[in-house]
């Protein structure tokens, strides 16, 4: 069965196996010179691998976009405690189905990248954090990962280079704030996902109190292509500051939605009209979410002149996130949806910090209140005043991710919550 | 939904390819039938299934079960750490995590009752009350959403004649609401047990239903 979301416009290094059923088994892995990055990375020395990674200028593919090579150079050259790897592949922002992909149709690939990574910093342990929902997807990693055990390439020794690095999986128990990488820390020791105060940094005290870098699966995914062909060639995609390949979730309106691997700094109306066969039922576009529920939405016109890469979104007045293109036509209804992703906020809170816990309630209340008609006029002023005490007052982010589609809805689409508010009066008037 | 037949390319099969037996939605020749003890203890916290029979009254843990808790321990620094396979384990053998439940795994792990009761109720996907052999979980977030999710759920409550969270007469449906399940290209996702059934549209619940029946009769 061919996958279907391909497109000639598609760099395929990540997804080249998408698919191809074959890919993920470990024999066929090896034949398209799988785990040849290992080998080489293993003659490199870690600190040299680190080198590599920071040449090629990757960053890091969960949303927050800092350079991966960096974030391994934090933690200590010399171990005097364990150190730990996690793999986050809960993948939970709406919006975002990439890891799924990447571990399904080409598990070996995640692993090798995680092996990889960990000799990079010093990790004898792996963590591949994945969210409870994925049981098919968790199998297909847990029978590669059974494989590669069988045939050295993990565990004690590897392939007799005296390495020794452990990987287990491990499976959330369904709650949205244990993508953040210290609520993760805390879900993987068997706590609440509750995310911790920085500093310190996972990189001084992370997962059982010990140094730890938390990667995204696409992130670590990248890896062995990098240490392969070498950082200087991951450059030759993108843009100065954003290199590379990414994988773009394009959902809603549009013809052919999936993921997509392109360069960074793809424009993002040809991404629309191109790679996905342009809206659904030729409707007119009115917003799109380029970086997952948590940044702002951008409209039509803001959408024409936006190259997707860090620095291009930034620019459009929104964030790339981790590049999950949520796509609205003209008959959607900007209120309901915004309810939603507040809603959705509000049910994913964990509950430490107040104006988050409050505040992503109280928000959804007023918000149904308008949907329903039964709004006044000061709600939008009040969202407006909560969003602003919600902004960086908190421990985590998900309070200013919850804060975001208010703002910016309220800012670009204020006449459909006038009229939905408006009608409502006379409703109630009459 | 529109007008060309748009494969899916994940386990679900193509489009409207609803009636494939789990071992076809697992990828039977790759991933194989998984053994009850878990098999190789890197992957033993990773096959919780959500089975349609339960056994809330089933020791924890004993023969098999046992093996692939023991597996798990042996994965983590601490005993603590193996808090969340286990109940997850615990939920494939019962069905739910009762208060019952959560104090036997509390026992074995030697953790206090109250802080597994906290961390239990944190998490969504353990199930706190009894749940129908078939758990429908329909993804209603944004993206699902915008491809007519809400219908979706309608259908299903329509067809299981019950309401969200309420399991129907028969004991086979429960039907909730779930957030993103990381399917949004492929709307409407739902869950049901174990698996992802993509690119659901209202038209095709009952055809789902009716299949889930006639496997729940063949199960009795």
């Amino acid at each position: 069965m061919a996958y279907p979301y391909v497109s000639d416009r598609e760099v395929r290094v990540l997804s080249k196996n998408f698919g191809d059923p074959a890919a993920r088994r470990l024999d066929a892995y090896l034949e398209r010179g799988g785990y040849q990055a290992l080998k080489k990375a293993f003659g490199m020395g870690p600190d040299a691998v680190i080198d590599e990674v920071k040449a090629s200028g990757l960053r890091g593919r969960g949303g927050a976009g800092f350079p991966a090579g960096v974030k391994w150079s934090f933690m200590p050259k010399q171990p005097t405690k364990p150190h730990y790897l996690l793999c986050n592949a809960d993948e939970s922002e709406p919006g975002t189905f990439k890891d799924r992909e990447l571990m399904r149709w080409d598990p070996h690939q995640l692993l090798e990248g995680c092996l990889i990574a960990a000799y990079a910093i010093r990790a004898k342990q792996v963590y591949i954090y994945c969210r409870g929902e994925f049981f098919e997807t968790t199998q297909i990693l847990a029978k590669a990962l059974e494989d590669a055990y069988a045939k050295g390439y993990v565990g004690k020794d590897i392939q007799g280079s005296g390495n020794d690095i452990d990987i287990t999986v491990h499976l959330g128990g369904g709650a949205y704030i244990c993508g953040e990488e210290t609520g993760l820390m805390n879900s993987l020791e068997g706590r609440r996902g509750q995310p911790r105060v920085k500093p310190p940094f996972p990189a001084a005290v992370g997962a059982f109190g010990m140094p730890s870098t938390v990667n995204n699966v696409e992130t670590l995914s990248a890896v062995p292509h990098i240490i392969t062909h070498g950082g200087p060639w991951y450059r030759q995609w993108g843009t100065e500051k954003s290199p590379g390949t990414k994988l773009y979730c394009v959902s809603g309106h549009v013809n052919r939605p999936g993921n997509y691997e392109l360069p960074l700094g793809f424009p993002l109306m040809e991404l629309i009209n191109d790679v996905c066969g342009g809206m659904r039922d030729g409707k007119a576009l009115k917003a799109v979410i380029p970086g997952g529920s948590s940044v702002p939405l951008l409209n039509a016109e803001e959408c024409a002149g936006c190259n997707l890469d860090y620095e291009g979104v930034q620019a459009a007045g929104s964030q790339l996130g981790c590049a999950s293109v949520i796509v609205m036509d003209e008959n959607t209804d900007i209120v309901k949806q915004v309810r939603r992703m507040v809603a959705f906020y509000a049910h994913e809170s964990c509950g430490q910090c107040t104006p988050c816990r409050e505040g992503t309630a109280w928000m959804t209340k007023i918000l149904k209140r308008i949907e329903e008609g039964r709004g006044k006029e000061d709600d939008l002023q009040t969202l407006l005043d909560m969003s602003r005490q919600m902004t960086g007052t908190t421990i985590c982010v998900l309070s200013d991710s919850a804060a975001a589609p208010v703002v910016s809805s309220i800012q670009k689409f204020k006449d459909e919550y006038l009229a939905l508010i408006r009608r409502g009066e006379r409703v109630g008037v009459a | 939904m529109s007008e060309d037949a748009f494969n899916n390319p994940g386990w679900a099969g193509n489009t409207g390819e609803f009636d494939l037996s789990e071992d076809q939605v697992r990828g039977d020749d790759f991933v194989g039938r998984r053994p009850a003890a878990g098999g190789h203890p890197s992957g033993a916290a990773s096959y919780p299934y959500m089975l349609a029979d339960k056994n809330p009254e089933a020791v924890l843990f004993e023969g098999d079960y046992k093996e692939r808790f023991e597996k798990i321990l042996t994965r983590y620094p601490n005993k603590q750490a193996a808090l969340l396979p286990a109940l997850a384990l615990a939920q494939e053998v019962r069905g739910h995590v009762s208060p019952e439940t959560m104090d036997r795994v509390a026992e074995l792990l030697e953790l206090a009752p109250a802080y597994v009761r906290g961390v239990t109720t944190f998490y969504t996907m353990y199930n706190k009350a009894p749940v129908g052999r078939y758990l429908v979980q329909v993804c209603t977030n944004i993206s699902c959403n915008l491809c007519g999710a809400d219908e979706v759920m309608e259908a299903f409550l329509r067809y299981t004649d019950t309401e969200p969270g309420e399991t129907s007469e028969d004991g086979d449906f429960t039907v909730i609401e779930a957030e993103c399940l990381a399917a949004c290209g492929f709307p409407t996702c739902v869950q049901i047990n174990s698996r992802y059934y993509e690119n659901v549209t209202p038209a095709e619940v009952p055809r789902i239903i009716e299949h889930l029946r006639s496997a729940a009769a063949g199960g009795r």
